[in-house]
């Protein structure tokens, strides 16, 4: 009698506690999803009907004009564009910038790991700083330089510099990926006659998928939302696709059209959305198979 | 087939000398065994000999090529690793035939090559899965696989038993004594087991703190140790290493040991020359534990090497097929290992043979064999 009643009771303990969690956790879910989803109906309403209040309200005439409006003909600075261009000149940066970054940095860390030469703990302790320099310490002398390297104002020097800054942390990144990777494996390869590049092509790079996916979401991510580089470095034919949003929202033929405005913000935040969700799948799933004793 | 045959090795790293100077020869279709504590540098001399490391002085002779500067894949050996070290991503064929892909060896050849292996080591059904589906004894063979399709003058292993349990262990020691017998090859292997040194070795080198102690036969290493550390290390359960003093007794040279129940114990000392020097000096006296017995697991046999004496034991350790008993001398435990059938009890007063046959001393100072 007594045993069975406390373990109603328990039961019905962790009953409630369960229902506690996922209540908390259902109102956080929808704390975050409400700012994406003001953005999302309101930018399919008509501007008269924003202006009329009930920001969380359902559109009572669902329409595209506004997404079709920021992709391509709203007022951006001078032209009367929309964000099309500016798309592709992003998408025409951060693709460069996020595979070289990504190349170097696991080139980086396999030399740092396995090919270890005199100084390397100073060469990757400087690669390591650099992650913690400010932007805005370097605007200067990067104008600079880009200026030197006949690069200035173009979607090729902003490359550059989302390289530079980047490889830092995709050398951190692989460094310590490789470090757990066994060097006896690389042993082995060596008396099988691999040499560095094949080495690194047919055996350490197969096994990297969850670091690659970590590095090159963390290094899309980044590049794609950068605003401060972009807008210091970036002439009207490179002006990356934040920018271009900031111009959107800034220049204004009267009425502020916040339909418009929204479908741009979603428009600038898809491709990091899609990237997420694409390789957020590999990220769980890749887990290198143990090579070594089990 | 080749002999190995390396000259005053020497290997540091920075100002760390990890190899003093070593000197090894092993001739053709022998097993060299390189055995020692961890840190003696047994698996750095493996790798210098492989080309892993590179050697700060001496010289690396495979066959009668000096290989020292030729990168490991020109050496002519292969070499199995402690953690098997299989690629990851490649499927067991590809494991086994990757070298022979490097080398440039057509796809065909490849693969009649690998299954000709794999039919011998008999993993051929395991020839498209990855390391990660294989268990311990399977990668292990793969990576044996690996080592024997390169058909190499050289085998090197790197403790490749030490991740297995501890049947599968024996089994597989087996398997690589029967690998050498019948591919007659030439085969270095770094253990720190000694069964696994004694049991496989034509001939072994006992390594500590980067020199070699002594390089000789099991069998010599076994009854012949140069000095206390050899003879304290090879062998289960250890030689027993007592304290004592050498006197003058009536007839011979005599050992005198201490036991706190018993009082005084002194046995004879026949056939060593030097000992006469260390009369009334403290010596350490060295006899296994197979060489003390009661008079019912003795043979009976007299020799004027084989002493009884009357002791108190301690301990008794039933093993099954043997019967470990304990008594004390000069401090310390001593282990008899009698027959399995030995009726001692603890507490009991019982007579030991002491077979001196195989008794050994050494000097307290330098620890060398007083021979």
């Amino acid at each position: 009698m007594i045993s069975s009643s406390i373990r109603g009771n328990s039961g019905a303990n962790i009953k409630a506690s369960r229902i506690f969690i996922y209540l908390i956790l259902i109102i956080f879910a929808i704390y975050y999803l409400l700012p994406l989803y003001v953005m999302l109906v309101n930018s399919l309403k008509p501007l008269e009907e924003i202006r009329g209040g009930g920001m969380l309200n359902l559109p009572i005439v669902w329409s595209l004009d506004s997404w079709r409006s920021a992709w391509s003909s709203a007022q951006i600075g001078v032209d009367p564009s929309g964000l099309r261009p500016y798309f592709w000149n992003s998408i025409s940066m951060v693709v460069p910038a996020v595979l070289l970054s990504t190349i170097l940095g696991s080139l980086n860390g396999y030399v740092l790991t396995k090919w270890q030469f005199k100084g390397h703990g100073i060469v990757f302790g400087l690669l390591l700083l650099s992650c913690f320099i400010p932007f805005q310490i370097v605007l200067i002398p990067m104008a600079k330089l880009l200026g030197v390297f006949g690069l200035a104002g173009t979607t090729a020097g902003l490359v550059l510099v989302h390289l530079v800054y980047g490889v830092g942390f995709t050398t951190l990144f692989f460094r310590n990926y490789y470090s757990a990777f066994p060097t006896e494996i690389v042993k082995a390869a060596q008396i099988d006659g691999a040499g560095f590049f094949r080495i690194f092509w047919r055996i350490l790079l197969p096994s990297s998928g969850p670091i690659i996916v970590v590095t090159v979401i963390w290094q899309f991510t980044n590049i794609w939302n950068d605003f401060l580089f972009g807008a210091s470095f970036a002439d009207f034919d490179s002006i990356p696709m934040t920018v271009a949003l900031n111009n959107l929202v800034n220049s204004s033929t009267g009425v502020k059209e916040y339909n418009v405005h929204f479908a741009g913000a979603i428009l600038a935040a898809l491709p990091t959305l899609v990237v997420y969700i694409v390789s957020g799948r590999y990220f769980v799933r890749g887990l290198m198979a143990g090579a070594v004793k089990g | 087939m080749a002999t190995v045959k390396i000259t005053d090795l020497y290997k540091s790293y920075g100002s760390v000398e990890v190899l003093k100077g070593i000197n090894l020869y092993i001739e053709d279709g022998g097993f060299l065994v390189l055995v020692g504590p961890s840190g003696c540098g047994k698996s750095t001399l493996l790798n210098t000999i492989a080309g892993l490391e590179e050697i700060t002085s001496g010289d690396i002779e495979i066959g009668q090529n000096s290989v020292s500067g030729l990168h490991p894949s020109k050496r002519n050996i292969a070499m199995v690793f402690q953690s098997y070290a299989l690629y990851p991503n490649m499927t067991v064929s590809q494991n086994i035939g990757f070298g022979m892909e490097m080398k440039g060896v057509k796809k065909n050849d490849r693969e009649i090559a690998v299954n000709k292996v794999a039919e011998t080591l008999q993993i051929s059904e395991l020839l498209d899965r990855k390391p990660g589906q294989l268990s311990g004894g399977q990668r292990q063979r793969v990576a044996m696989g690996r080592a024997i399709v390169r058909e190499p003058e050289v085998f090197l292993f790197d403790e490749p038993l030490s991740n297995l349990d501890a049947k599968l262990r024996i089994d597989m020691r087996t398997e690589i004594k029967l690998l050498h017998q019948r591919l007659g090859s030439t085969i270095i292997y770094v253990t720190h087991d000694q069964v696994e040194a004694m049991t496989l070795a034509t001939k072994i080198a006992v390594l500590k703190d980067g020199c070699i102690q002594q390089f000789d036969t099991p069998y010599e290493i076994y009854n012949n140790p140069n000095n206390m550390f050899v003879a304290n290390f090879m062998g289960a359960p250890a030689m027993n290493l007592i304290e004592g003093v050498i006197i003058k007794g009536q007839k011979s040279v005599e050992f005198e040991m201490k036991n706190s129940k018993d009082g005084v114990i002194s046995l004879p000392i026949n056939d060593i020359n030097d000992i006469e020097k260390y009369i009334n000096k403290t010596v350490i006296f060295g006899i296994r534990p197979e060489s003390i017995n009661d008079l019912e697991s003795s043979n009976n046999e007299s020799n004027k090497n084989i002493v009884e004496r009357e002791v108190e034991i301690d301990i008794v350790e039933p093993a099954g097929s043997d019967t470990y008993a304990v008594v004390e001398f000069g401090g310390k435990q001593v282990v008899a290992r009698l027959n399995g059938n030995s009726k001692v009890s603890v507490g009991e007063k019982v007579k030991l043979t002491f077979n001196l046959s195989q008794a050994v001393f050494f000097d307290t100072q330098s620890e060398e064999r007083i021979r």
